[in-house]
C-alpha cells in the first residue's frame, strides 16, 4: 500500500516538474547599463615585436538619452612608432562578415604616448581600432595601455590592457633574392645585396642564395655560407673578404606568420616563432649549407660571430632562379 | 538449516571465483632485458630501411636495397645531405629487435667504416649483423 503511494507520488512529482520546467518565459529586452561604458579586446595574436602592429578593439557606448561620445584616447606606457594610430572609423561586420568602417571622428593625433580622436558626429556608441607599432627601443620591455573615452555628460571611463612583453626578435619580410643578382644575404643588416653592394660590406654577408640546375643531383634553390666547401657553391667566385662561416640547418613545417606565411589556407600549420625558440636553438652540430630548398621551408642560422640567431623562411620560389624570403632574427 | 539451502549456490560461486582468478593470473611468458616478449620466432631480418634528416624528411634517393643474404643495406642519399645527423629507420620482421637501439641522430659521415646494426630474432637466439652502406649522390 505504502509502496504504491510512493510510486504515485513520484510519478506526480515528475509530471509537475516537467510542466513547470517547460513553461515558456517571456522575453524581456535587456536594460542597458546606465552611464558611459567601455570594453576592449586585443585582436592581434602572437608575440609583439618592433615594426609589427599590435591591434586592439576599443568599444564605448552611452545611452542615447544620457549623452553622446566626445572623445577617445589611448595612452601607451612606451610611445609607439609614428605609424601608431587610433582609427577614426567605427567598425562593424556586415552580413557576409566583411569589416565596414563608418567615419565618426577626426583622424587621430598622437602626442608622445597618447593617441586621441575627437568625435565629429553625433554618436553614442563606437568601436575604434587601435594599432600600436612598437619601436626597437621597446624590445625586452613590457608595454601596457590605458584606453579611455569621454561623453557629453562629463563622464570618463578607462580600460587597462597589458602588460605585453615586446620581444627582442626583429623581422624583415618579403625580400626578393635572385640567382646571380641579389643573392648575398646579411643577417646583421636584415637585407639582401647584389655583387656591388656586397663587395662594399664583405664582413656582413652571412648567407648566399644560389640556384643551379646540375645533371645528376638536385641542387635547385640553396642557401650556403660563404665559407662552405666550394662543391656546395659551384660556379661562383666570391669577392675578397666574403668568407663568413654561418651555421645553417634546414627546417620544415615552420611557417612563421610574421614572415608572411599564408595562414588560413590549406591544411598546413602556422606558427609564431618567439624569443624562446632562438634562445634554445642549438646549431652547434649544424652544417653551413642547405641544398634544394622548397617553398614554405626555411633555415635556422647562426652567424659566425655568434651575434645573431635567425630564421630565413622561403615564401616562394620560381623556376627561373629567384625566391622571396623573410628573415627573423634574435640578437644574442 | 539455512546454509544447506544455499549450498549449491555458494559452491557455484566458489568455482566461478576460482576460475576467474586462474584466468586473470599473469601468464608466465618470458621477457628479455628490455621487457620485450620472447617468442618462438627464429627469423631475423630487415624488411625496409630509410634515413631521415633533422627536418624528418627522407634523404634517400630511390629505394634502399636490402640484401637479407649478404646482410647489407645499400642506399644513396641526396647531394648535400648532412651525414653527421641522420635518423635511421628500420622495419624488422615480427618480434625482432635491433642492437644497438636507435635513440637519436646517428653520424654516417665516416663512409669507409659503415654503420652496423644487429637484428635479433623473436626467440633471441638468432643474431644477424647488417651493414648500412651509404653513398652520396654526386654531380
Amino acid at each position: 500500500m505504502i509502496r504504491k503511494l510512493l510510486y504515485k507520488t513520484t510519478f506526480l512529482l515528475c509530471v509537475v516538474t516537467l510542466v513547470v520546467g517547460c513553461k515558456e518565459e517571456e522575453y524581456a529586452v535587456p536594460v542597458p547599463k546606465s552611464g558611459l561604458q567601455n570594453d576592449c579586446i586585443k585582436k592581434s595574436v602572437g608575440p609583439g615585436l618592433a615594426g609589427i602592429d599590435m591591434e586592439f578593439m576599443y568599444a564605448m557606448a552611452i545611452q542615447q538619452s544620457e549623452g553622446k561620445l566626445i572623445s577617445a584616447q589611448v595612452e601607451a606606457s612606451i610611445p609607439g612608432a609614428p605609424e601608431t594610430y587610433l582609427e577614426h572609423r567605427s567598425f562593424h561586420t556586415d552580413a557576409i562578415g566583411d569589416d565596414i568602417g563608418i567615419p565618426v571622428a577626426t583622424p587621430s593625433v598622437t602626442d608622445g604616448a597618447v593617441t586621441k580622436v575627437t568625435f565629429d558626429v553625433d554618436t553614442n556608441a563606437a568601436t575604434l581600432r587601435y594599432y600600436y607599432r612598437p619601436t626597437p627601443d621597446a624590445a625586452d620591455k613590457e608595454v601596457s595601455f590605458t584606453f579611455s573615452a569621454t561623453s557629453s555628460n562629463g563622464q570618463t571611463v578607462t580600460y587597462k590592457m597589458g602588460p605585453y612583453k615586446i620581444r627582442r626578435m626583429e623581422v624583415a619580410p618579403n625580400l626578393a633574392v635572385s640567382n646571380g643578382n641579389k643573392f648575398y644575404i646579411s643577417i646583421e643588416d636584415m637585407a639582401v645585396y647584389d655583387d656591388t653592394e656586397a663587395t662594399a660590406r664583405p664582413d656582413k654577408i652571412d648567407v648566399l642564395y644560389l640556384f643551379r640546375t646540375i645533371t645528376g643531383i638536385t641542387f635547385g634553390h640553396s642557401f650556403v655560407a660563404p665559407a662552405a666547401d666550394v662543391m656546395y657553391r659551384p660556379g661562383i667566385t666570391l669577392p675578397n673578404g666574403i668568407n663568413r662561416n654561418t651555421k645553417i640547418q634546414k627546417a620544415w613545417n615552420v611557417r612563421d606568420i610574421h614572415l608572411g606565411a599564408n595562414a588560413g589556407t590549406g591544411n598546413n600549420s602556422y606558427v609564431y616563432l618567439d624569443d624562446e625558440d632562438f634562445k634554445t636553438l642549438d646549431l652547434s652540430a649544424a652544417p653551413n649549407y642547405a641544398i634544394n630548398m622548397l617553398a614554405q621551408s626555411g633555415i635556422w642560422v647562426e652567424t659566425a660571430d655568434g651575434k645573431y640567431r635567425g630564421y630565413i623562411y622561403v615564401n616562394s620560389i620560381n623556376a627561373n632562379g629567384s625566391a622571396v624570403i623573410g628573415i627573423k632574427r634574435y640578437r644574442l | 538449516m539455512k546454509i544447506s539451502k544455499y549450498k549449491n549456490f555458494y559452491l557455484a560461486l566458489l568455482v566461478i571465483v576460482a576460475f576467474a582468478i586462474i584466468r586473470c593470473s599473469k601468464d608466465n611468458f618470458p621477457v628479455d632485458e628490455d621487457g620485450l616478449l620472447i617468442t618462438d620466432r627464429t627469423s631475423a631480418y630487415v624488411g625496409s630501411f630509410d634515413l631521415w634528416d633533422p627536418t624528418h624528411q627522407t634523404v634517400v634517393v630511390g629505394t634502399p636495397v636490402v640484401d637479407t643474404v649478404a646482410q647489407t643495406i645499400d642506399l644513396q642519399v641526396r647531394f648535400g645531405t648532412d651525414l653527421t645527423r641522420l635518423w635511421p629507420r628500420f622495419s624488422l620482421i615480427t618480434d625482432a629487435k635491433l642492437e644497438p637501439k636507435v635513440t637519436g641522430f646517428v653520424d654516417f659521415s665516416d663512409l669507409t667504416n659503415p654503420r652496423q646494426w644487429t637484428v635479433i630474432s623473436g626467440n633471441r637466439q638468432v643474431r644477424k649483423v647488417y651493414t648500412v652502406n651509404v653513398t652520396v649522390q654526386q654531380p
